[in-house]
């Protein structure tokens, strides 16, 4: 009796979890240093849960695609708790997200890996995470590794005539490794590293930071998170005209800067990002659909948010359920050749094909998004000037 | 001489690191008295601070966009302050009270959750996101710069920072006053010294925990707008991120000393900042990095060498 009643409740659980919808967590960095540049990306991902929902869902039987949002904070702590809620609360089948590198690194070590649950981070860059696993295939990202941003930022100042420049970096995974990559290749291009510090973020001065660095060089690369420590780095240079040219990338990109600084205090002020290059059908296709739904398509990192929702749908449904075990290997598969084109939003297309065991080859909306050994996509880059008081982009060749 | 050695050091360090040291001081100002009379950690503080900065926020925002006059952020720390005490007494009525009696480890707990409840409601009202409380940059006072050029000695002072270190003089002064020749301030005192003697001698010891609610919140939120002023943003975790400092300045200035912690407070403040000067060679002495770390060693060879801080204060 007892053990008929245990087989009824179990499968009742499983019913309710497995044959109603799919869950996939989401642990985005809502709060912390950053919520600006993730608001937009989190809608990129409800896009993207919304599409294939409207397209008739997942399976033969149109399950719901149900995206669970979790707080990851941008911090490495907070994105264990709330990936661990996902996990053993929700039960979730895969996780997109978390949006920091520091985070990523920390969740998946600790909790997605051991869990055997797949991370698909939206737009976590740093190289580390190319190199963090050890046997197992589970995290993929669908933005490019900030090996090749580095040499994209070391280019650019190059460019720009800058042959010796000082680097102040925030003491995370992420600002630490672009700073050594961009470090590294800016030497080996000849130029000159004249300081690289690295300071402690969320602090309410750093006028010391700025005088040791100001002293050894006219041009500064700052690698920080705009909300942590970023503004108030370039705040306290502008106050004593301490550089000329301000350096930088992903973690500073944000109208915040313009709005707290001033734009006429910005002129010497050049950031690089992950960009999309906009003139393929995939990025005309997502963008047609996001302009539809009020999502910024070209804001840093949102098309490689929607990618990835998208990718995880492709993948669940070519597994077949929503068991943790098959995605990874139905993510490689929906990513790369063979199969036929999908285009973002063309879920209905898509689930035909699967339907009748054929192959399909995801076209991302931000570039190719073909995973390579390592989980990795390739990229392109765009650098961002003021002009006008906005942020105005250009994607480099 | 002043342009090897005087010009960088004051500018970049001295000047910025009293700054801070003002600020640390008003918050541990308020730690101290609420650990010394309460007997507990308030973790709270942080948050109570960042709380009161936001309601200046926002009641300057409010009359700009009723009136058009833009207003000193000082002025709109008054109203700020009267919500932010309000605040804390309610959390004292409903919250700390019930833990009077309990062991302490109790209500520092209920603090700590107070603490996480108080930045999420605050993030739920203003949202996640920075909010810019001054615009633009603050350049040095170009009068005083042009004066002290021509004397050979340039100082790079922003206005911003005459009034921080201008007002946290103000208020040490008043609090001073209150404290040495008031009824209210001498109770005070002695409920810090002793709460049994204190109440057998007659004092209302409710009324002394809720008057060191009200000068610990007025002068949290100074703190905070100070902050606010320096930092020229607002966001949720600002008061946060002071709070280790701040009890590493009431624990060096001793537990229970109001001026021990505006004393701990600039200690801490300026060894931050002067640790990065290259004091030998031209390599900042220890790595801007580790700052925090100078106020949290301060911190703990403080309670090893001498637990009661410089001002003899309480031990535990």
């Amino acid at each position: 009796m007892r053990n008929t009643l245990l087989a009824t409740a179990a499968s009742l659980a499983f019913a309710s979890t497995a044959y109603a919808q799919v869950s996939v967590g989401n642990p985005m960095a809502m709060t912390g240093p950053i919520p600006d540049l993730v608001a937009p990306m989190a809608a990129a991902v409800d896009l993207a849960a919304q599409h294939v929902n409207e397209q008739g869902g997942l399976f033969a039987d149109g399950q719901a695609y149900e995206i669970i949002r979790a707080d990851s904070a941008c911090d490495p702590v907070a994105a264990v708790d709330a990936v661990t809620k996902l996990i053993n609360v929700n039960g979730v089948s895969a996780l997109i997200g978390p949006v920091c590198s520091g985070a990523t690194i920390a969740q998946a070590e600790s909790v997605s890996i051991p869990a055997g649950v797949v991370t698909l981070s939206v737009s976590a860059s740093s190289p580390a995470i190319s190199t963090m696993e050890d046997g197992t295939d589970l995290v993929f990202r669908t933005a490019a590794s900030d090996a090749y941003q580095g040499v994209a930022l070391a280019e650019l100042t190059m460019a720009k005539g800058i042959k010796d420049i000082a680097v102040s970096y925030a003491n995370d995974d992420y600002n630490a490794a672009l700073a050594a990559t961009f470090a590294k290749e800016f030497e080996a291009m000849g130029g000159t590293i004249t300081a690289n510090e690295a300071h402690e973020p969320n602090k309410a001065s750093y006028r010391a930071e700025v005088a040791t660095l100001g002293s050894t060089s006219d041009n500064l690369a700052l690698f920080a998170y705009y909300g942590s420590g970023g503004i108030t780095i370039m705040r306290n240079a502008l106050e004593t005209a301490a550089f000329e040219t301000y350096i930088g990338a992903d973690g500073m990109l944000s109208d915040e800067v313009i709005d707290q600084l001033g734009a006429e205090n910005l002129g010497g002020a050049t950031f690089t990002t992950s960009a999309s290059d906009d003139t393929t059908a995939s990025f005309a296709a997502w963008k047609a659909a996001a302009d539809a739904a009020g999502v910024p398509a070209s804001d840093p990192f949102v098309p490689n948010a929607y990618d990835a929702a998208f990718m995880m749908a492709l993948a669940i449904e070519k597994a077949g359920s929503g068991d943790r075990d098959g995605i990874a290997a139905a993510l490689r598969s929906i990513a790369n050749e063979p199969g036929e084109h999908i285009l973002p939003g063309e879920w209905a297309k898509a689930k035909e094909i699967l339907a009748g065991g054929g192959d399909i080859h995801y076209m991302g909306a931000a570039g190719p998004q073909d995973f390579d050994a390592n989980g990795d996509v390739a990229g392109f880059f765009s650098k961002s000037e003021v002009v006008d008081g906005a942020w105005m982009a250009e994607i480099i060749k | 001489m002043w342009m090897d050695f005087g010009f960088e050091f004051v500018n970049f360090y001295l000047v910025p690191g009293l700054v801070l040291g003002c600020i640390y001081a008003l918050g541990a100002v308020g730690i101290t008295l609420t650990f010394g009379i309460l007997r507990f950690a308030n973790f709270a503080h942080g948050e109570l601070m960042m709380t009161g900065t936001y309601l200046a926020w926002t009641f300057g925002a409010v009359v700009l966009a009723t009136t058009g006059v833009v207003l000193h952020p000082l002025i709109t720390a008054i109203p700020a302050m009267a919500g932010a005490v309000v605040l804390a007494l309610l959390i004292d009525r409903y919250f700390y009270k019930p833990f009077r009696d309990a062991p302490t480890i109790m209500v520092v707990i209920a603090s700590f959750g107070m603490m996480l409840i108080v930045r999420s409601a605050v993030q739920v009202i203003w949202g996640p996101n920075q909010i810019a409380f001054v615009r633009g940059i603050d350049k040095p006072n170009a009068a005083v710069r042009e004066f002290t050029q021509s004397i050979d000695m340039m100082l790079l002072i922003p206005n911003k920072h005459f009034w921080i270190i201008g007002g946290t003089i103000v208020i040490v002064l008043l609090l001073h006053y209150l404290l040495e020749h008031t009824r209210i301030g001498k109770a005070m005192r002695a409920v810090s010294d002793s709460p049994d003697l204190a109440r057998v001698t007659g004092i209302n010891v409710e009324v002394v925990v809720r008057a060191t609610w009200i000068v610990g919140g007025m002068s949290a939120v100074m703190a905070g707008v100070f902050l606010a002023m320096d930092t020229q943003t607002l966001e949720t975790t600002m008061g946060f991120r002071m709070l280790l400092p701040m009890f590493a300045a009431a624990i060096l200035g001793g537990i229970g000393r109001p001026f021990g912690a505006v004393f701990g407070g600039l200690v801490i403040g300026l060894a931050e900042e002067l640790v990065a000067y290259p004091w030998i060679g031209t390599e900042p002495l220890i790595s801007p990095g580790y700052k925090t770390g100078v106020a949290f060693a301060i911190m703990v060879v403080m309670l090893i060498v001498r637990p009661s801080g410089i001002f003899k204060g309480r031990t535990f």
